[in-house]
């Protein structure tokens, strides 16, 4: 488990006294007290992880902080990734050459493409997940990153300095102090800390802080971001308990059995690890008028669901599922946790029962008669009363109840769609403290968070990813620009241009642009991305050229129901629209020039999804562009709303904007509340301030040449 | 409201090149009290409560004169930096043009000599031919008369002034057409339906033209500034009117059917989001796919229904019925100004349905005057009851003018009034304790007459929109297209086998029928989700 390679370096916490050995060794500045580094990411979740590798790739000198190592890549929740929406996030992660898909087709158990008849822009690539494997692959994955170092440590408080003159912004962040009291400096500080702000535990109506070995490190970093100003919020999320394997009888359940072939996850890969036959098979349940009951009987004793702290609606526990939809069956899934585990995760019953009663309500469930609750690895670091005791480390099957968790999470509106803060400069926050849910949605702005934290250190514009350019961007305009009241989870709905932001073309929307914007994509990769678009795009006017008329098109492909009354020619893209024709079809019916692009079996599904859809994506893409044009208009990020009187507003939409401070004029639009006059009244402002930059650039030109002749002369004299 | 029309509609198309600065005219370290070599260090020490503050250096929070050289490094550095945001952003500014083509009256409303509409946007020209086939486009910003015909019917609307003004020498910097028609309702109404109809075109919103010109570089700093108070006023207008709209029928209904889709919608969406993971319950998607049927069958009839429309163009009908010698012929000539029927004293004077095109209180109104109603009299005079009895069964208003009898039964919209109201006496009784609501008149002294004119007008309005507030007008072309692009894109959910495709055209759809009625946020169809739905893990 020690990788100490050449460019990755690994600081085990046995060593941390002695403060970075390595680190200091590599700066060849003149040795400095205290280490300093390009970016810290405190915190190694899903976000941390992708944010410290984002921040790498893109060649900043990276620290990751974190409680213990061994959590790297900890899957805390459920064992899968991906789903509807989710799997479009990992698409768009893995097409800015980030970790979790690579990671996913190296540790699934059972890979299943959901939605698969509903239309290839709503597919959803989802795989159960070995806990054990991917974190054994995430940590091989981290500790081998160049310019990554990690570190042990919980960090205590953010040492601030005073605020670069041209950003907005109180304070600027200038490095972090750890609890043994040690400093480190680095130019921009990522905050990935999760639940961990203030985290509370609550099984029945006991409450536990949830931070590590008895102390609450995180409530001191929670009480100077409270100081600083950042508005926070509650919310609650719950995880079920778990159920020993061989106590479930399974021979009565439903069966799920995995796809065949597997898709992978990532661009780069063909296949998965693991051959579709030697995967494991999910098993599927219900909840029956027993465990109504017993939900319904003990409401007394469950202060979780009683509180009025949000939680979501759509990852509801089995006693708000209760409570909300009476005398019906839900679903519980019964998934592996792992090749060799010995657990199964019921998905779908999440609760907060007194740990007795939890038992109690899972033996009424069909194939559950006999199951036995069992203590999980993954919930482990979330339990410090246990912990500390040392009880859990030691005996391994002591009996876990699910349970909920509350935490603080920051009104996401207080940062920018680069992810840094308004208040504090080279700030930035992902994953759940800005009130998301989810594996996915955490990486997904880790390495928005990673990229826009190192260009900042590089001075170069930040790397805003727009809702016309994927589901990242959604993510993160909805949570910039609206907030959030319960916790956010991705869902294709959510997503006005679903039909162009698709998990087949996320490399052709992202690759490109992270290579040449951020420099977080690697060169294979990039060349891989530019090959498939110039080929795709070859394909289809290729297909744009080849006409025949339908009845033409009918004795070559007698499979299609191509409709012969049309007396015009019909393009081959046209046929390829015909649910029963693809790639394979058509380059039988027309073998010269179709053949070479049934060779790439990716390239051929790809055409085929571009016809299904080549009709509706033209108007798209005139409202994408309308909706560009708007987010081009940028406005002032150092505007004073609340003061400024050059602009009529109301003093509604006036602290609307103040609190949000969108970038730019689309985003403004988006707010509700705020008027199409306001918006006009903003647009004027900037235009006059356009002007006037204007003739500040005249006056700048006239100071340049001033400070040159002044230069000239000196060297004359 | 206001904002619905933002967050729902294509946003209006602006690209100037503005810098994607952060600028205002200040800056921004002048505002703050700032001295580079301050170092604060909040350290909290471990496991206390309490904060230490340590600062290093002490800090000056006055810009005093020592301050200055660095003020204006820093003023000097900060100007570099726009220079360098300006040049980078003015290589890509997008080329302006794009988008669809709008159409508005832009006179006011109302009755008027000439009314003017005007076109903008890429298909201008196409629709300018298409409305004055068989003839070409006329010269550049040179005026032609035309005789403008609907495409569709190519039926003539009217003989009118057409301009010309190709891109970018135009008010707006894209193709624009002016239309300089006769003013009347019909006229416009008919027009605005006619470009409503060409492919490619659509109701402008509020203001629209404006933003286009702006955007376009074609308004100065002067004229923008009155754009705000435009757009205010605007979208009030149209809040108002929409309000207006909402209490009507038509409002009523279109509530109705934004509500069917957007949980039709919510359904499928569910359908597509949660579908494999949760139970939903069976027939989801039967279920949406029925509603979706209904609400087409009920959009088709609705549109196939262009009563409303129709009567403002050709004028609505009024018939003035009632018993013998009530005073409908009087009633007629005092409406008409003219003497439209022979008037005497004697019963059954007017044996057939007299029609007579007036103008009444702006609306185009054909009044007919019928042969009074009454049994056993003369073939003659029988053919002629049986022609007015039939002219009330399809014409939109009557005007029931007796003399003391009640009125018979009649579902059509009925003003009631009694004539001769100088023969009651003026201490003596009513003309009947158990009337429905009527108006007193007296075709002879021309007393209550302004009453009478004025119930008239309402019902007119009713029937045919009211011109004095239009944007009826407007509002009925937009209506229309609206509700056609809802139909059209429930015809492409149908078709679409790809349910993301199908889901599309819900939204498409949704998206018209929001436009009429506000709301249409992602927000509305996640709640409906989750009311409708136990989803989730």
């Amino acid at each position: 488990m020690f990788y100490f390679r050449g460019c990755g370096r690994w600081v085990a916490a046995s060593f941390t006294k002695q403060q970075f050995p390595l680190a200091r060794l590599s700066s060849d500045s003149a040795a400095p007290r205290t280490p300093h580094f390009d970016v810290i990411v405190i915190g190694g979740g899903h976000a941390g992880t992708e944010a410290a590798t984002a921040a790498a790739r893109c060649g900043s000198r990276t620290l990751l902080l974190t409680h213990r190592v061994d959590t790297i890549g900890q899957m805390s929740c459920n064992p899968s990734f991906g789903g509807i929406g989710k799997g479009h996030l990992m698409r768009e992660v893995d097409a800015l050459d980030g970790l979790c898909s690579r990671i996913c087709d190296q540790s699934g158990v059972h890979y299943k493409v959901l939605n698969r008849r509903k239309g290839p822009a709503v597919w959803g690539l989802r795989a159960q997940i070995d806990r054990k494997l991917y974190k054994q692959n995430m940590q091989k994955e981290i500790l081998n990153t160049p310019l990554l170092t990690v570190q042990e440590g919980a960090v205590e408080d953010l040492i601030l300095t005073e605020p670069e003159p041209e950003h907005i912004g109180k304070c600027r962040v200038s490095g972090v102090v750890l609890v043994d009291g040690s400093t480190v400096y680095a130019e921009s500080v990522i905050l990935t800390t999760g639940t961990f702000l203030r985290g509370m535990i609550v099984i029945g109506l006991e409450t536990h802080p949830a931070g590590r070995l008895g102390d609450q490190p995180s409530i001191g970093l929670a009480q100077t971001l409270e100081k600083l100003g950042f508005v926070v919020g509650r919310l609650k999320t719950g995880t079920p308990p778990r159920i020993a394997k061989e106590s479930i009888n399974f021979s009565i359940l439903n069966k799920h059995t995995p796809d065949n072939p597997s898709i992978p996850f990532s661009f780069t890969n063909e296949t998965v690890w693991i051959k579709p036959e030697d995967q494991l098979p999910c098993y599927l349940t219900h909840t029956n008028p027993k465990v109504d009951e017993i939900v319904l009987k003990n409401l007394h004793l469950n202060s979780h669901v009683k509180e009025t702290t949000r939680g979501p609606r759509y990852c509801p526990s089995i006693e708000s599922k209760v409570l909300r939809f009476p005398n019906r069956l839900h679903q519980v899934w019964l998934e592996p946790e792992g090749m060799d585990s010995d657990l199964i995760y019921p998905q779908g019953l999440s609760m907060t029962l007194p740990a007795e009663l939890q038992e109690k309500m899972i033996t009424c469930i069909r194939g559950l008669e006999k199951a036995k609750v069992i203590q999980p690895d993954g919930v482990l670091l979330l339990l410090p009363r246990m912990e500390c005791n040392g009880a859990i480390s030691s005996h391994h099957n002591l009996p876990l109840p699910g349970y909920g968790v509350q935490y603080d999470y920051l009104d996401p509106r207080q940062i920018t769609p680069s992810l840094e803060t308004h208040l504090v400069q080279r700030l930035f926050f992902a994953g759940q403290i800005n009130g998301t849910t989810g594996y996915e949605e955490a990486a997904a702005q880790g390495v928005i968070a990673g990229i826009n934290a190192s260009l900042r250190v590089s001075r170069k514009p930040p790397f805003v990813v727009s809702r016309t350019e994927g589901y990242i961007g959604v993510l993160i305009d909805d949570l910039t620009t609206l907030g959030t009241s319960e916790p956010y989870r991705m869902f294709t709905s959510r997503v006005e241009f679903r039909l162009s932001l698709r998990p087949d073309n996320a490399d052709s929307r992202l690759t490109l642009r992270g290579y040449k914007d951020a420099g977080c994509v690697s060169q294979q990769r990039y060349e891989r991305a530019c090959w498939m678009k110039s080929s795709l795009e070859e394909g289809i006017s290729v297909l744009k050229s080849i006409e025949f008329s339908s009845s033409k098109w009918k004795n070559l492909i007698p499979e299609a129901s191509i409709s012969t009354s049309r007396s015009l020619p019909v393009r081959a893209l046209d046929v390829l629209k015909y649910e029963e024709v693809d790639m394979d079809s058509l380059a039988k019916a027309v073998p010269e020039p179709l053949k070479k692009y049934t060779k790439c079996r990716e390239l051929a599904e790809r055409l085929k999804i571009e016809a299904t859809y080549e009709s509706v994506l033209f108007h798209q893409l005139q409202e994408i562009k309308e909706v560009q044009q708007d987010e081009a208009l940028q406005l002032p990020k150092d505007l004073d709303y609340l003061t400024i009187r050059d602009v009529s507003l109301s003093h509604e939409v006036r602290e609307k904007l103040h609190f949000s401070r969108p970038q730019t004029i689309g985003a403004a639009s988006r707010i509700p509340g705020v008027t199409p006059a306001a918006i006009i009244n903003l647009l004027r402002f900037v235009k006059t301030t356009q002007r006037r930059q204007a003739a500040m650039n005249e006056s700048s030109k006239t100071d340049q040449y001033l400070c040159d002749a002044d230069r000239l002369q000196e060297r004359e004299l | 409201m206001e904002n619905e029309g933002l967050k729902t509609s294509p946003r209006c198309n602006l690209h100037c090149p503005v810098p994607s600065s952060v600028l205002s005219s200040v800056p921004y370290s002048y505002c703050q009290p700032r001295c580079a070599r301050t170092l604060k260090i909040w350290s909290h020490v471990a496991r206390g409560t309490t904060f230490r503050y340590t600062y290093l250096h002490s800090a000056s929070r006055s810009l005093s004169p020592l301050h200055q050289p660095m003020e204006a490094r820093i003023f000097r550095l900060w100007a570099g930096r726009i220079l360098r945001l300006c040049t980078r952003r003015s290589s890509g500014a997008p080329a302006p043009g794009s988008g669809a083509t709008i159409f508005a009256l832009s006179s006011g409303q109302g009755r008027c000599g000439i009314a003017v509409i005007r076109t903008s946007g890429p298909a201008s020209g196409h629709a300018l031919r298409i409305l004055t086939a068989p003839r070409d486009l006329p010269p550049a910003r040179h005026a032609s008369l035309r005789l403008l015909s609907d495409p569709r019917s190519g039926e003539p609307l009217d003989r009118a002034l057409v301009l010309w003004f190709p891109g970018p020498q135009s008010f707006t910097g894209e193709d624009c057409v002016e239309f300089h028609v006769h003013g009347g309702p019909a006229v416009v109404s008919g027009v605005l339906q006619a470009l409503g109809s060409v492919p490619g075109l659509r109701p402008a919103e509020a203001g629209e033209f404006t933003r286009r010109a702006f955007a376009n570089g074609k308004l100065n700093l002067t004229e923008v500034e009155g754009l705000a108070d435009l757009i205010h006023a605007e979208t009030e207008a149209q809040r108002r009117q929409a309000l207006r709209q909402l209490d009507g029928e038509l409002g009523h209904l279109c509530r109705g059917w934004a509500e069917t889709l957007t949980k039709a919608l919510a359904h499928v969406e569910a359908y597509i989001d949660f579908g494999e993971d949760d139970n939903l319950e069976e027939g989801v998607l039967e279920q949406a796919d029925i509603e979706v049927r209904a609400l087409e069958v009920a959009l088709g009839a609705h549109l196939r229904d262009a009563r409303r429309g129709q009567r403002l163009r050709s004028g609505a009908h009024v018939v003035v019925t009632g018993p013998p010698n009530a005073g409908k012929s009087s009633l007629v000539n005092l409406l008409s100004r003219k003497p439209v029927s022979i008037v005497s004293p004697e019963p059954g004077t007017t044996r057939d349905v007299l029609e007579t095109p007036v103008d009444l209180a702006g609306f185009p109104v054909l009044l007919s005057d019928t042969a009074g109603l009454r049994e056993g009299v003369g073939p003659v005079e029988q053919e002629g009851v049986r022609r007015a009895r039939e002219s009330c069964n399809f014409l939109a208003t009557v005007v029931a003018s007796v003399g003391a009898q009640s009125p018979s039964d009649s579902s059509q919209r009925l003003l009631l009034v009694l004539n001769k109201s100088d023969l009651l006496s003026p201490e003596g009784p009513g003309p009947g304790p158990d009337l429905p609501p009527h108006l007193l008149l007296s075709c002879l002294t021309g007393e209550g007459l302004d009453g009478f004119l004025e119930a008239l007008r309402k019902e007119l309005a009713a029937v045919c929109g009211d011109p004095s507030t239009d944007p009826p007008l407007l509002t009925r072309a937009r209506h229309q297209h609206h509700l056609q692009g809802c139909l059209d894109a429930l015809g492409h959910y149908k078709q679409s086998k790809d349910l993301a495709l199908a889901a599309e055209a819900l939204r498409v759809a949704r998206g018209h029928l929001t436009r009429l009625t506000g709301g249409g946020g992602t927000e509305e169809i996640l709640d409906i989700i989750f009311r409708d739905f136990c989803v989730g893990k």
